[in-house]
């Protein structure tokens, strides 16, 4: 093959703006010229330290200038889908982008990947879980690409205490799709000047990790923790395939209240239980309304207030997650402050139920008049003795939440769904499951928490006891809808759109104070 | 944090151009590696230019970043640098070059960034300059770019300014600044340079030239003014010649010249029967796409003829002419529409009755970048209808299976992915405004938001998406003007107070409180041009407030205070300043502002430093009292993960970066909960927020001290152990 028949490598790097791309182009084109190659770089840099999509390509030609005879290879500024020979990615889900506008190709492309993720602001925003699925991600780059080297390159920089920019590069090293030595590459960051030493140790780590094969094919995902144990005598009560959960479960409610609180749990769960027996007699399902029940009846009934906030956040184990979480080293102070902004209701809570009516209409009085609700903005001192004892102080009024007009409240709720439940899991196992699932909209505090629930009453109330419907199946199916468009916005926008779609009444709308703006009209029209 | 993980981060922000500089003054026979907005740059030098002037924006900041900050070395030189307020007074210091024998040279972001100087340009061209005037422009086009999509290439054809668009070589783009001052000096034509996007950043070499001193400079002023001459004012009568002189004498001139130094490129091919003109900046993508073909190779060499036009306006018809003479068809390469040069060609041939078969549109895609294989699609066709079965089939197999791998990758992802825009920095002082408006909305309900430009645009992508318009750099307050009077509610302006000092405060401050409109306007002052790369402004904290605080953390631009006397000044009698962390008060301040009796303009002044600036002072700072083993105290913001119930309304009202998600370590909940992740700067936005929308009480503010006082680690030792023995207990 002569000169003027080969071809350029070509490498395409696709970093998130701020994480040093540019520097890395510029090594790439400093490593080749030192090498005795013609190269080239160019980029999109994006906007800079804005964290948006950014790409780098670079182009060498495979054979040294000093034997092309004063010829110079024409070099393009664009990566070319299809004619890639390394694509190289600090994040997966970018990596995947890249391959879906057919950048990469099975029979040519090797895709070095970091298998870590930074969520978008799209995946993150979203009530439930609205990741992309890693797995499906990775599947698409093992697929489309000749072999792929992936690892968590975050992690590699994060544990050798340099920025990514050193780590791609250690990456491309260690590829072996350039012509350049090692030595070649580690001179370059050399003579960059700062930062030498840990630039390195990410650059060996990551050459490494990459030249030796020891990236994984796929990251290994985190383990699960171990469920908590079910004490025997409830273990022989529910089948086996449940013990994960209602162990959690259980133990959760002795940790929230009592033995007491703990035993009703049981009881509940036990109806729950023998209503899917008679929807599914052999258990053909495993049983998993039975589960899913007993995951968030557990939540619900350990519902957040004061006292359980309180609890968690004075233990001894949260100081040290602290500690660990914001990487206070031996013999560095931690001050530790949290912002709470209890209003009224959260008060009432506490307080028998007349008490806590008084408390609350005299609020709602207040916000008609146009007044902004009571709340206390608190930033409390954790670490100071005066704060830790308030909040201790709080934690111990566990006594008094059972006796408070929230607890009453949260208990009629809970039966009335799990009555739901009972009932859907008799007619129909489906029905029983999609019911079982609506407890997942019940979380967060105050004025979410309400909405979650108020959407949760208002399915059970128009789609899983009242309306007319023919099959339990097509009752099941409306009541996933409903759920699924429940968690799609807070608005309830979604929601109301799904219940119009199956006949049933919008969510009411809740009284809302307003203010009028005051505007000088011109002359009437 | 680790003290050397600190290192690498702080040597990335740190904005110097030391290197750069130096790399300006290389001389003779020495090797320039580097970028291509910093060859033009160094090309400059070597013209003898004798002022620089311009308004940053990618991708052309760093000619003029650079060039402020060489200040010292051009200094040397007798060269004049100008850091000017817009494009339109960057354009108008051109006039220089009118009666002076001076070579000027001025750039900024193109479309926007002409559309703003068309004025001084028109004004400058029909007079025509005595000393070359060089506009070099990033033409803004295709991936990455933040504006509207159109081409220059209109401007130059309009006002007869030269259109250079050199072939994306570092020496040919060095020359190309050298000739064009040439170019502009022999046919009194002001030079336009296109550089795209990839261009500017494409790192090559070129061997240097002494850098010239100009004859008259700084250094060596002129003793008088020129002679009063009307024929060099852009005013009538003498405008009606000018025009005349443009076709009569300029063009042909510049034609000659064109033709005569040989500026377009022609290169051979052996099967010359048919051929390709393509702009110079679209030469390396057009080489590449005859490569897959096997139509050339790796040096350039093609089947097919090629004349690569350096110099798109003007044409030289004699060039063409013989180019297109005696062949069966020409396939012409332009980017971007309307095609103004195919039109061009088309005409003149017509006029000389060459009646060569010319394609361009009609076989390459009418809109959008020329990409590689956007041109492959184009070639295919013109080689399958003129040199049937000379494109290799692996070509053409190329070509199909891109397209078919797409699809097969869409189906199996089912929906798009989710897009990643820019966003605000971790820490950006801009964010706790837009959280504070969502709070504010739900209050006084919906209204109709004037965008502009700047990073406050960010506002446009979740979780804000706030913005009905942007109609231009410090436009905003100007386009509500035929909105707020229809509209019940009132209108809210964002602008930023690099879009106020671009124009905002003539078009928008002058002109509302001219008409008496009642309006809203928030201004975002962070102290600097940030979008752009954090240039410097009239309202930039000053240098010696910087040296002198003793916190180097906190905000500085309320040392400022241009932005308030301006508006005081001109009239503004309803303002505010509210610093923009406190979410809380910039709320209430929003509320007030939409329902107040005062039915005038009202200023809203969001004060808040660029977190971006600040970083570059903190990051030196913290690691020099570290050094020292001085106290420092670090901020980081965490979620307790078991009391967070993921829900994410935090993140809908915040969407930093560091703000993010992790499953949870809780058997029972499926959802992922919030955590904040390292990077995390401490601005302190989640406890604000935790606070003014009453969010869970899961956010915690960390303080950890290093290197603390005595007294601190015995009353920390009291407490802990009291702390342990209770929570023991």
């Amino acid at each position: 093959m002569t000169f003027a028949e080969r071809r350029p490598v070509t490498l395409l790097i696709c970093a998130l703006g701020g994480e040093g791309g540019g520097v890395l182009a510029q090594w790439l084109v400093e490593t080749a010229t030192r090498s005795g190659y013609s190269a080239q770089s160019t980029s999109i840099p994006g906007v800079a330290q804005r964290t948006g999509s950014t790409t780098y390509y670079f182009e060498v030609f495979p054979v040294p200038l000093a034997e092309l005879g004063g010829r110079k290879p024409v070099f393009s500024l664009y990566p070319v889908p299809g004619a890639l020979d390394v694509l190289v990615s600090s994040e997966l889900l970018e990596t995947v982008r890249h391959i879906g506008n057919g950048m990469t190709c099975a029979d040519r492309t090797l895709v070095v990947s970091s298998s870590s993720r930074t969520l978008t602001t799209a995946e993150k925003l979203q009530m439930a879980d609205g990741r992309a699925s890693s797995e499906e991600l990775l599947k698409v780059v093992q697929q489309y690409s000749r072999s792929a080297r992936i690892f968590d390159m975050s992690a590699v920089a994060q544990e050798t205490g340099t920025v990514l920019s050193a780590v791609l590069f250690g990456a491309i090293a260690g590829s072996g799709a350039l012509p350049f030595s090692r030595e070649a590459f580690e001179q370059t960051i050399r003579q960059s000047g700062r930062g030498v030493e840990p630039s390195l140790r990410g650059f060996a780590r990551a050459f490494e990790i990459v030249a030796g094969g020891h990236a994984a094919q796929t990251p290994a995902s985190a383990a699960a923790p171990a469920p908590a144990g079910l004490p025997p005598d409830l273990a022989s009560a529910f089948p086996v395939s449940t013990h994960a959960m209602l162990g959690a479960g259980h133990a959760r409610m002795l940790e929230y209240q009592d033995r007491d609180y703990a035993g009703l749990y049981v009881q509940r769960m036990k109806r729950i239980l023998a209503a899917e027996r008679a929807g599914d007699p052999l258990g053909e399902r495993g049983f998993s309304t039975t589960s899913e029940t007993a995951r968030y009846l557990a939540l619900w009934m350990a519902f957040d207030d004061i006292v359980r906030v309180a609890d968690l956040k004075c233990r001894a184990s949260r100081f040290a997650r602290v500690r660990r979480e914001v990487k206070a080293q031996d013999g560095e102070l931690l001050r530790i402050y949290d912002h709470f902004k209890p209003g009224l209701p959260e008060v009432a809570a506490l307080l028998p139920r007349t008490w806590a009516r008084v408390l609350i209409a005299w609020d709602r009085r207040r916000q008609r008049a146009g007044k902004t609700a009571l709340a206390l903005r608190l930033k409390v001192g954790v670490h100071t003795i005066s704060g830790f004892l308030a909040l201790r102080f709080l934690a111990s009024l566990k006594w008094l939440r059972k006796r408070g007009n929230r607890f009453a409240q949260e208990q009629a709720m809970i039966e009335r769904w799990l009555a739901a439940v009972e009932q859907g899991a008799r007619s129909h196992w489906q029905l029983g499951h999609e019911i079982a699932l609506c407890g997942r909209l019940v979380k967060g505090y105050g004025s979410t928490n309400d909405r979650g629930k108020d959407s949760l009453l208002h399915v059970l109330g128009h789609l899983a006891v009242g309306g007319q419907w023919d099959l339990p199946q097509a009752r099941a199916e409306a009541i996933r809808a409903a759920r699924t468009a429940a968690l799609a916005d807070d608005a309830g926008m979604e929601l109301d759109k799904t219940l119009a779609k199956y006949g049933a009444a919008p969510l009411p709308v809740k009284a809302q104070p307003i203010m009028w703006v005051k505007k000088r009209r011109g002359t009437t029209a | 944090m680790a003290s050397e993980s600190q290192v690498a981060p702080e040597h990335q922000l740190e904005k110097s151009f030391k290197k750069e500089i130096e790399l300006l003054s290389l001389g003779e026979g020495q090797t320039f590696h580097g970028e291509g907005i910093l060859a033009i740059t160094k090309a400059l030098l070597q013209s003898g230019v004798a002022y620089v002037g311009g308004y940053q924006g990618a991708p052309v900041s760093h000619l003029i970043d650079v060039m402020v900050q060489a200040e010292e070395y051009l200094d040397t030189l007798g060269v004049h640098v100008e850091a000017c307020s817009n494009e339109a007074s960057a354009a108008a210091m051109l006039g220089a070059s009118i009666h002076y024998p001076l070579r000027g040279a001025v750039t900024w972001k193109s479309i926007v960034g002409t559309n703003v100087a068309a004025d001084a340009l028109s004004n400058l061209s029909s007079p025509g300059v005595t000393g070359g005037a060089l506009i070099v422009v990033g033409e803004d086009y295709g991936e990455g770019a933040s504006v509207i999509q159109e081409r220059t290439h209109a401007y130059a054809l309009k006002s007869s300014m030269l259109m250079l668009d050199p072939r994306p070589d570092l020496p040919v783009m060095v020359r190309m600044v050298e000739e064009g001052f040439r170019l502009s000096e022999t046919s009194n034509m002001p030079a336009l340079m296109e550089l795209r996007i990839r261009a500017c950043h494409v790192r090559g070499s070129f061997v240097c030239k002494d850098n010239i001193a100009p004859p008259i400079s700084t250094r060596h002023l002129m003793e008088e003014p020129a002679k009063f001459d009307y024929a060099r004012l852009a005013h009538p009568p003498v405008t009606f010649r000018q025009e005349k002189l443009k076709v009569e004498s300029r063009i042909p001139a510049a034609r000659r010249y064109i033709a005569e130094h040989h500026l377009n490129e022609l290169f051979s091919g052996r099967r010359d029967d048919v051929g390709f003109i393509v702009q110079g900046g679209l030469y390396n993508s057009l080489i590449r796409a005859l490569q897959q073909f096997g139509l050339a190779d790796a040096f350039g060499e093609a089947e097919i003829p090629i004349l690569v036009l350096n110099v798109t306006f003007p044409l030289v018809p004699e060039e063409i002419a013989q180019f297109c003479l005696d062949k069966r068809a020409v396939l012409i390469v332009e980017e971007g529409t309307p095609e103004y040069i195919e039109q061009e060609i088309l005409a003149s041939l017509r006029r000389l009755d060459i009646n060569t078969p010319i394609h361009g549109k009609d076989m390459l895609v009418a809109a959008g970048e020329y990409t590689v294989e956007v041109m492959a699609g184009g070639l295919e066709k013109f080689t399958d209808r003129y040199l049937p079965g000379s494109a290799a089939q692996d070509g053409k197999v190329w070509l199909r299976s891109n397209t078919a791998r797409r699809q097969e990758i869409a189906q199996r992802l089912r929906a798009p992915l989710p897009a990643r825009p820019p966003q605000f920095c971790v820490g950006c002082p801009e964010r706790p405004v837009f959280a504070a408006l969502k709070l504010s909305q739900r209050d006084v309900g919906p209204t109709h938001i004037a965008g502009d430009i700047g990073c406050h645009s960010f506002a446009t992508f979740e979780p804000f998406s706030f913005g009905h318009s942007i109609l231009g750099y410090g436009m905003s307050l100007a386009s509500r003007a035929g909105v707020s009077p229809m509209m019940k509610r009132r209108v809210l302006s964002v602008m930023g107070d690099g879009g106020f000092w671009h124009n905002g405060l003539l078009t928008g401050v002058q002109s509302a409180l001219f008409n008496g409109d009642d309006a809203v306007l928030v201004i975002f002052k962070n102290g600097y041009t940030s979008a752009t790369g954090t240039q410097e402004l009239i309202s930039t904290p000053d240098e010696d407030d910087k040296v002198a605080a003793g916190d180097k953390q906190q905000s500085l631009v309320h040392r400022n205070l241009t932005i308030e006397k301006t508006l005081t000044g001109i009239g503004v009698q309803w303002m505010r300043t509210v610093h923009t962390y406190h979410v809380e008060r910039m709320r209430r301040t929003f509320d007030e502002a939409f329902t107040s009796d005062f039915n005038g303009l009202k200023v809203i002044i969001a004060e808040g430093e660029c977190q971006l600036e600040r970083q570059r002072r903190i990051k030196p700072w913290i690691a020099g009292l570290l050094r020292a083993g001085k106290r420092v105290v670090r901020v980081k913001y965490g979620v307790d993960e078991d009391v967070c119930t993921g829900d994410h309304a935090c993140i809908r009202l915040s969407g930093c970066p560091t703000l993010t998600l992790k499953d949870s370590a809780d058997p029972l909940r499926v959802d992922p909960v919030a955590t904040v992740i390292d990077g995390c700067v401490g601005c302190g936005l989640c406890g604000e927020n935790a606070h003014a929308a009453t969010l869970c009480p899961s956010f915690y503010r960390a303080e950890v001290i290093r290197n603390p006082k005595w007294h601190e680690r015995l009353l920390d030792g009291l407490r802990g152990s009291v702390l342990r023995r209770l929570q023991a207990a």
